[in-house]
């Protein structure tokens, strides 16, 4: 304790080097935490899932928000009550990257005849859009970043088309994997995280890629 | 060390764990990089094509339009937008390949600073207010100024100019091969020979840069690629300056500018001579001038010694079949034709090109000789109204011939545009033009003919700008509007080339229309021409001396990027270095070092280079390939209008030549005498590499032609 | 939370069994390419090309400069000729007697790259195709990458570049690949989108990956065909043609040819990297 030198605690920076650990545990926890009170829960769908045989997928769920659309396009009645397949209208999943929102002429094609713009007020919306050429603004529910590549192709081809125990029209329970099961919903929910643990999780218990690139572009 | 405590309960209140949680959920993530429900949008399709496919991308055929060339192209169009741009593998001219101008063809097409509104002078009007007019002043009999024009375009823009009153059409191009042209047409008959540098055992240029811009480069340079693929050919570039075409040579020789002449001929004479190759099936007056042409006249002409003459004759008598190309100048032409007919490769490596069917779709060169025609015409008050298209003449003409007066004497100018220029802004009617990847058109390519090829132009997508308006609809508009016949049916350009080309493939059915559109052109017959000899022909040799005390000769060349300055507004091609100095971004002065030493110059010093017309500023670049009388600065660069990238960027030599035309093809020179000084200033010319030695390190490797042939012959192979 | 931890007990034993393996390297492809000087003019299409294809940003005169250029694809100009002085040195002219050699540089994607063990945090690695793959997502920008790899080909996103693509320029972006922001190193990658897309459509038909399935995008556009890519696993491709008749092996820097006159090479080959160009000297008359 000589009188010359100045009193130092030892190591003066802990406080600020606990305080930013804190601060970092607690922003990573709380995210966590957060993320969490959106997934869990039962999902809205059967007690056992979606039923596609030769695959094991994961089960998280997500309590999504709810989306506004500009046509209140109810997957309740048309892939629920009225039975429609999933790839009678996102026909593109068969062939594309993406699985595609319907073109307004496949709405058009049964609504000039069935539950016309003079019943509905939804569908009259939409047929004033198609006449004038104006494509509905569709707000994305599922959707992954832009560096992401999902293939809906490669995906329905292993798990509908090239499985032998799936029929086509069974196609739901595929769709249901990943978006869970639309006929509960009216308006579009997101039902599933969607997050890089979700794919990963999946991919390892059925043998798909781990390379990086294929996914991440 | 500081005494203010940490009170947990105030720690916890302001951080929350709402606030927390919201880093990952509301967090300034940008909406394409998020899992967020509700931050992306997506448009559906109203009524798609059975074969769009979102996430697919669909490709069309279609027609290149960055140079003369006009190569086929394939344009991948996703959800509507243009992406990316390939050769159309079904056209015999570029066999699908593409350069890297044609990339860049994207750029213009969604450059920012397009044309959207027509205009009056500074004010934004409607297309019905523009024509009106327009139509109200054209009193006199119009003239077209536009670039090379074919197809049916040209077509459209005779009945245009033949209804209102026989106006002419001035085809501008200063990147030309006309010297070429009248020599071919001169010595052989045929102004457009097919050229076969595939069958050539070796080439010899004199002047042409035949791999970079010189007539359809990316069908000479994949021509090229089997020239060089076993049995190997040579080459050989006389030049005054380095082209792409002289970087790739085997041998390279400067000659002085102007001089090419003089050293063809001096071939001539070495193979006459030494090799006793016969003269007789060349014109009487050119057999006079190779004879006259001794070595000694060629070193005064030009500084190339007789070694080197022998060395080229050498070359050529041992790998036969030759090709010999020559531009610049008629009388390098002509010797480069003379060469082709000592050494039998007519026939062989030049067979006689073709005739479309119809004619009037038939390729209209562009030259400098209409751009010094138009300004004499527009002097002496011979035009009247003008329309100008595809052309930038205040750019591009020469200081020599006053572009911008002559303009003033033209009461009505008419531009139609996809960008301001620097003659746009002398036009009263600025009037939108569509890009070629939302256009529709036809297009005989040179060296298309050959092969009976017309390429077809259409629209890859929507155009960007509703008002714009393809040239086709424009010209349509304005010949219905003069009362040509036969066009009133027709309510755009579309309707009228479906008729047109129903009528040459001789039916109107769709499939055969879809079958044209998919392959991108349209097989229309041709009728082959023939070689017919010259018995007599004079030329006269240019006495290219060397420039006097304290002058340089200036040469501008035009490169495979900026091209005339038609390009400079495009970030892709401004970022791409050049390809001999590898600079970006600016212009450039080439010197020989000795030039240099001598002139007290060092590598990036500013020198202002004067000419009697006019001066410039830009800094040196010093390398051994070009010739020590000669300073080149290649042309593109020193816009002042044309947009946020091209503008104030470089200097324009077009701007320092003179008036002076070729006696023969009154084409304009493109070399003039200058002095060159030090400004004093210094600064780094900005460049890919600043070395141009590998120090030892194997970065590139060269074996030489003898090794590769034993190669070749050796079991092993080898490539 | 348990996941957090979970996966990596779990992923233990798959990781160790591979390094008892001695690393799992069945690979399923293994591309590579010949860039034949003599064939090559040095036009810049390749270059351009690179840049419509994927994405790349024009930084402007002074960031060139700067050496921030992001040109995946670099065509190099030299005036020398080392090898050539051994058998006929240019003549002593003045003047240029030789044109210039052009040597278009890129990623060599090279199987024993020395970029990909210094990565912090293993952005960059190698896929089961052979390609050096880099991973935006977990690059954290310390450039120890850039900083080891001999050729210079790596680049590194010092700039935010969305002033690239003022619109409607940013139209024509490439949706099949990121745009890179901030902070992120970048490459060739062989145009890894495009084999992708070769590969959906392989897998759509139901059938494996035939030569001329794939092409990158400086090969197609190539007017000279100077450029080849393809599978080195694929012995009827003409990568692969080329490569045997140079008598050119991989995994070896000492490459012991019958014939040493063959004139496949690749850069920098006694460095060891095992690089996956192949070069063809250039061939002059002299």
């Amino acid at each position: 304790m000589s009188p010359d030198r100045p009193k130092r605690r030892p190591f003066p920076w802990i406080r600020t080097v606990m305080a930013v650990g804190v601060v970092g545990a607690s922003i990573v926890l709380g995210g966590q935490l957060l993320e969490q009170e959106r997934r869990g829960g039962e999902s809205p769908v059967t007690e056992a899932g979606p039923r596609v045989p030769n695959a094991q997928f994961p089960t998280d769920t997500f309590n999504g928000k709810d989306v506004p659309q500009p046509i209140n396009y109810s997957h309740k009645l048309h892939a629920g009550d009225l039975g429609i397949n999933c790839l009678y209208c996102h026909t593109y999943a068969r062939r594309s990257k993406v699985a595609g929102i319907p073109p307004t002429s496949k709405c058009m094609g049964c609504h000039t005849v069935v539950a016309t713009a003079d019943e509905k007020p939804e569908i009259e919306k939409l047929a004033a859009m198609w006449e004038s050429g104006q494509s509905p603004a569709w707000n994305k529910v599922n959707d992954v970043p832009d560096f992401v590549h999902f293939s809906h192709e490669r995906h329905l081809q292993k798990f509908l088309f090239d499985n032998p125990d799936m029929n086509v029209k069974d196609s739901r329970e595929v769709c249901a994997m990943c978006h869970g099961d639309m006929v509960e919903v009216t308006v579009a929910k997101k039902m599933r995280p969607l997050t890089m643990g979700f794919c990963n999780t999946c991919h390892e218990n059925n043998n798909g890629p781990a390379d990086c690139t294929r996914c991440h572009k | 060390m500081s005494s203010t405590k940490i009170d947990r309960r105030n720690f916890l209140k302001v951080l929350g764990l709402g606030g927390a949680g919201a880093a990952l959920a509301g967090c300034d993530m940008p909406s394409y990089a998020t899992l967020e429900e509700g931050e992306e949008q997506v448009f559906s399709y109203l009524a798609p094509e059975e074969y769009v496919i979102p996430g697919i991308g669909v490709w069309y055929a279609s027609t290149c339009l960055q140079c003369p060339a006009g190569c086929g192209v394939h344009g991948r169009v996703r959800e509507g937008r243009a992406l990316k741009l390939e050769g159309n593998p079904n056209t015999a001219v570029n066999r699908g390949k593409l350069c890297q101008m044609g990339q860049a063809a994207l750029q213009t097409h969604y450059n920012p600073d397009r044309i959207a509104k027509p205009r009056i002078g500074a004010k934004e009007v409607t297309w019905a207010q523009a024509l009106a007019f327009i139509k109200a002043k054209s009193t006199g009999t119009p003239a077209w100024l536009t670039g090379a024009i074919s197809g049916h375009q040209g077509v459209l823009m005779d009945a245009h100019l033949n209804a209102s009153g026989g106006g002419k059409h001035y085809g501008v191009e200063i990147v030309n091969a006309q010297a070429w042209r009248s020599a071919c047409a001169d010595t052989i008959g045929d102004a457009q020979p097919d050229l076969h540098i595939d069958k050539a055992r070796s080439m010899v240029s004199f002047g042409a840069d035949v791999l970079g811009t010189w007539i359809s480069p990316v069908k000479f340079m994949a021509d090229y690629g089997e020239f060089r693929a076993a049995p190997r050919g040579v080459l050989t570039v006389i030049e005054p300056a380095m082209t792409l075409s002289g970087a790739n040579a085997d041998h390279w020789v400067a000659a002085r500018p102007g001089s090419e002449a003089a050293v063809a001929l001096g071939v001539a004479n070495a193979l006459a001579t030494e090799y006793s190759v016969s003269t007789s099936a060349l014109p009487t007056g050119v057999a006079d001038a190779i004879f006259t042409m001794t070595p000694e006249r060629v070193r005064e002409l030009s500084g190339v010694d007789t070694r080197t003459l022998s060395r080229i004759a050498g070359t050529l008598m041992s790998n036969s079949p030759s090709l010999v190309i020559g531009d610049g100048s008629y009388e390098n032409a002509v010797a480069a034709m003379a060469l082709n007919l000592m050494l039998g490769n007519i026939g062989a490596t030049i067979t006689p090109g073709a005739d479309l069917v119809p004619a009037d779709l038939a390729m209209r060169d562009g030259s400098t000789k209409a751009l010094a025609n138009f300004a004499k015409n527009a002097q002496s008050g011979d035009i009247q109204a003008a329309f100008i298209s595809g052309a930038n003449p205040v750019f591009t003409a020469p200081d020599g011939l006053n572009m911008k007066d002559a303009l003033a004497k033209i009461e009505l100018k008419v531009a139609i545009a996809m960008f301001e220029d620097e003659t746009t802004q002398f036009c009263d009617v600025v009037l939108p033009l569509a890009s070629p990847l939302e256009d529709w058109g036809t297009h005989a390519p040179p060296l298309g003919a050959a092969r009976g090829e017309i390429h077809v132009q259409q629209p890859l997508m929507e155009k960007l700008h509703p008002e714009a308006l393809g040239l086709g609809d424009i010209l349509l508009g304005l010949a219905q509007d003069a009362g040509a016949a036969g066009l009133d049916d027709f309510e755009d350009y579309y309707g009228y080339l479906r008729t047109a080309i129903s009528a040459m493939i001789g039916t109107g059915q769709e499939a055969a229309w879809q079958d044209v559109l998919q392959a991108g052109k349209v097989q229309a017959p041709a009728t082959q021409r023939s070689f017919t000899a010259n018995g007599s022909l004079t030329i006269n040799v240019p006495e290219s001396k060397a420039p006097g005390k304290g002058e340089l000769i200036l040469i501008t060349t035009a490169r495979q990027g900026l091209y005339d300055g038609r390009h400079a507004n495009l970030p892709w091609l401004q970022e791409a270095p050049d390809q001999i100095s590898k600079a970006v971004w600016d212009s450039w002065a080439e010197i020989h070092p000795t030039t240099a030493a001598r002139l007290g110059l060092k590598d990036g010093d500013y020198v202002t280079i004067t000419s009697a017309d006019g001066a410039l500023t830009t800094r040196i670049f010093l390398y051994k390939g070009v010739h020590p009388d000669a300073i080149a600065v290649p042309m593109g660069q020193g816009h002042t209008h044309y947009g946020r990238y091209a503008s104030s960027v470089g200097v324009n030599p077009l701007n320092l030549l003179g008036a002076d035309t070729d006696a023969r093809t009154g084409e304009v020179s493109n070399t003039t005498t200058v002095h060159v000084q030090a400004t004093g200033d210094n600064r780094y010319l900005v460049r890919l590499m600043d070395i141009d030695r590998q120090y030892g390190r194997k970065l590139t490797a060269t074996i030489s032609a003898d090794q590769q042939r034993r190669n070749q012959s050796n079991k092993q192979g080898g490539a | 939370m348990p996941s957090l931890l979970g996966n990596i007990f779990k992923g233990w034993a798959h990781y160790s069994k591979g390094v008892e393996e001695g690393g799992h390297h069945d690979y399923e492809h293994m591309f590579a390419m010949v860039i034949d000087l003599d064939r090559c003019t040095g036009c810049n299409a390749c270059s351009t090309a690179c840049y419509a294809e994927n994405n790349l940003p024009v930084v402007g005169e002074d960031k060139f400069g700067a050496r921030q250029a992001m040109h995946w694809m670099r065509v190099e100009r030299y005036f020398d000729e080392p090898d050539m002085d051994k058998i006929a040195a240019a003549e002593e002219t003045d003047t240029q007697s030789r044109g210039a050699s052009f040597l278009p540089m890129m990623c060599q994607h090279c199987n024993a790259a020395p970029c990909e063990p210094v990565c912090p945090v293993g952005a960059t690695y190698h896929t089961l195709d052979g390609l050096n793959a880099q991973v935006y997502n977990r690059c954290i920008g310390s450039r120890y990458c850039a900083n080891n790899c001999p050729f210079r080909v790596r680049y590194f996103n010092f700039y935010d570049t969305a002033e690239s693509w003022p619109a409607p320029m940013d139209q024509q972006l490439n949706p099949d690949l990121s745009v890179r922001s901030k902070g992120v190193m970048e490459k060739c990658t062989m145009c890894i989108q495009r084999t992708r897309a070769a590969r959906d459509t392989a897998k759509r038909e139901g059938r494996a990956l035939i030569d001329g399935d794939i092409q990158t995008a400086c090969q197609q556009t190539c007017p000279t065909s100077a450029i080849v890519f393809g599978d080195l696993l694929d012995e009827t491709s003409a990568v692969a043609k080329i490569w045997k008749r140079q008598q050119v092996k991989l995994g070896t820097y000492k490459q012991n040819k019958e014939n040493p006159d063959l004139r496949g090479y690749r850069i920098f080959e006694e460095l060891n990297v095992d690089a996956k160009v192949l070069y063809l000297e250039r061939v002059r008359e002299v």
